[in-house]
């Protein structure tokens, strides 16, 4: 039944996204084109990355076992914006500058913080990974800062407008790149559904009842990053999504994560589809950044679940 | 950009002349009613607010490229010692100090240059900055030059401010001449190949997300009076995220872009959806003249008029 019911709001919601936009619905051929080569690809790229940042947010959770966690935590949106600020202040033109130089600053933010998470040995310290997030983030912001204020290239305004995330930049390229990229994540995250229920009771509980602690964090760690680096690199920094549809699953169907998990994943694309289809056809010509309107529509649906919030 | 203030300051005046009129309401509101245009010393800006200066200015920092540009075209560049980083029109105003960005600038910066005006552009970003200006007895004017019929209106009111009345009303009334025969000339511009239709265009200023050029801009009224027609001039702002659908679906002629040769998004797959891409229709034009409204917007014009007939970029 709740399978049914998430399974059915998803295409409901990917059909509906399809179906609208500023050039309508109809059979000529500038309108088919239209649908097949933006709106399709640009609705699954939204599922697509609406479900990564929700599977995201729900494994750092887990891992960091603080309810504030979300994808952009560890320093991620810094290292990205630094990348793509950084590409836009050298003058680099190509079609892809953006998504790349964004893909390969998460990639050095991961790395940064990864090697300083990691205490005495192999050991992965989530206190430390968390301290380490939020430096890494700050330091990266405060050089963007510094960039924009010293480079004058005037481009640099749109580089944070594109940060704030949106899917403009849609096509089957991207999603077939995205959707096999995050295949692998997904998966690796999702086989660490059982020993993450486990870390959920504490890393000394979770050694004890049989779990290999080290392991599933590395995993999750890294799994984590390499998918939100990739959402970031093709549709900038979404919030809310990653931070609030696992709570939102967890409210409705419990804490397993072998359900929370592929719940939170089709809820979170449903979700960024919905928000993107609105984003598009409210104002339009005119687009909102998606990040705004996924807040706008799901802040009050979380607040009625907070109000179920166990006491 | 572009907001709208109400500066409770400008009340605060006409009540004290309403009591100094006389004890009766009538005659008050007959005094307010008959009021006498403000003198040269009594400006008002354009957010209404009374610009203090006793005589013309002499230090001015200018925090806008475009009134930089208008108060040099009017001989008033030798009053400017501060400017904006931004501002590179005329060359002679690139050896002014610069005082960094125009939107909520350094104070210190700002002081440091002794300035007896400081030139806003208007903006709610810079309100502070002008209330502590007011605050240390500085005279501050916020200016509003956002299309090209603010040219003519900037022009004077920033010749009353430095004494340059003279010179600055004869440039704006020749500008303002040349706009008027420049518009009743519209209209006759014509496609490659000698097309008569109008050309419709789209500006694109960013890909990523896409950033089209609205009406609230000077550059549409570039593009209108170089003979094409925004197809985005519905849009009152001066610029807007949109979608590449809806450019896509309004279906412009032609795709034009401030820069050189046709730009590095032309080559992504999702661009192609638009035809004007997917037929490399793009025209671009470059230069500091398609960056403000100025006396150069109506030469800005002739150069678009010739790139847009000349056809698309190679």
């Amino acid at each position: 039944m709740k399978w049914l019911a998430l399974g059915g709001a998803a295409v409901l919601a990917l059909l509906g996204a399809v179906a609208v936009g500023p050039a309508g619905l109809s059979t000529d051929t500038a309108t088919v084109a239209i649908i097949r080569d933006l709106r399709v690809p640009r609705a699954l790229l939204a599922f697509l990355v609406g479900g990564s940042l929700a599977v995201t947010g729900a494994g750092l959770q887990a891992l960091v076992r603080n309810p504030l966690a979300d994808p952009y935590l560890l320093g991620l949106s810094g290292g990205a914006g630094l990348g793509a600020v950084g590409a836009i202040a050298l003058h680099l033109t190509s079609p892809w500058v953006l998504p790349a130089s964004a893909f390969v600053g998460a990639l050095a933010a991961i790395v940064v913080v990864y090697r300083l998470g990691v205490v005495t040995g192999a050991v992965l310290d989530t206190r430390v990974l968390l301290l380490a997030g939020v430096v890494v983030g700050a330091f990266a912001a405060a050089m963007m800062g510094a960039i924009m204020a010293v480079s004058s290239a005037a481009e640099l305004r749109n580089a944070f407008v594109w940060l704030l995330g949106g899917f403009a930049s849609a096509s089957w390229q991207t999603v077939t790149v995205f959707a096999a990229y995050a295949a692998v994540p997904v998966t690796l995250i999702y086989v660490t559904a059982r020993p993450l229920d486990l870390l959920t009771l504490g890393e000394e509980p979770a050694t004890y009842l049989g779990a290999d602690v080290e392991r599933t964090k590395r995993t999750v760690y890294v799994a984590a990053s390499l998918l939100t680096a990739a959402a970031v690199a093709v549709s900038g920094t979404i919030g809310f999504v990653g931070l609030v549809v696992p709570h939102a699953v967890r409210l409705l169907w419990g804490h397993l994560h072998r359900t929370l998990l592929p719940a939170a994943f089709l809820l979170g694309g449903t979700l960024l589809v919905l928000a993107d289809a609105l984003a598009r056809t409210l104002f339009a010509p005119v687009e909102l950044p998606v990040g705004v309107v996924t807040a706008f529509v799901g802040v009050p649906v979380f607040v009625l679940l907070l109000r179920r919030w166990p006491r | 950009m572009g907001v709208t203030l109400t500066l409770p300051r400008g009340e605060g005046v006409s009540v004290l002349r309403l009591s100094l009129f006389g004890t009766s309401l009538a005659i008050a509101l007959a005094a307010c009613a008959t009021r006498e245009p403000p003198p040269a010393d009594r400006l008002v800006d354009d957010l209404g607010h009374p610009v203090a200066l006793a005589g013309p200015a002499r230090r001015i920092v200018s925090l806008s490229p475009s009134t930089t540009e208008l108060l040099f075209a009017i001989g008033a560049g030798g009053s400017v010692v501060g400017r904006t980083r931004w501002c590179d029109f005329p060359p002679e105003a690139t050896s002014v100090p610069s005082v960094g960005d125009g939107l909520n600038p350094n104070l210190e910066l700002v002081l440091s240059q002794k300035p007896d005006l400081v030139l806003f552009y208007a903006s709610a970003a810079n309100q502070g900055v002008i209330t502590r200006l007011d605050g240390l007895g500085l005279a501050a004017a916020s200016v509003r030059l956002d299309r090209l019929d603010d040219v003519p209106r900037v022009a004077r009111m920033l010749g009353r401010l430095t004494g340059a009345a003279a010179r600055a009303d004869a440039l704006a009334a020749r500008f303002a001449a040349e706009l008027d025969s420049a518009r009743a000339a519209g209209g006759a511009a014509t496609r490659p190949g000698g097309d008569q239709r109008t050309q419709r265009v789209a500006l694109v200023s960013w890909d990523n997300p896409p950033i089209i050029i609205g009406a609230g801009s000077f550059l549409t009224d570039l593009i209108e009076l170089a003979g094409a027609h925004n197809v985005f001039d519905d849009v009152a702002r001066s610029s807007a995220q949109t979608g590449i659908e809806a450019i896509a679906a309004r279906d412009p002629d032609m795709l034009l872009v401030l820069g050189e040769g046709i730009p590095a998004f032309a080559g992504r797959p999702e661009w192609q959806v638009v035809p004007a891409v997917r037929r490399r229709h793009f025209v671009a034009v470059q230069g500091s003249e398609f960056e403000r409204p100025g006396f150069r917007s109506l030469e800005a014009v002739r150069t678009l008029r010739a790139a847009l007939s000349r056809g698309p970029v190679r």
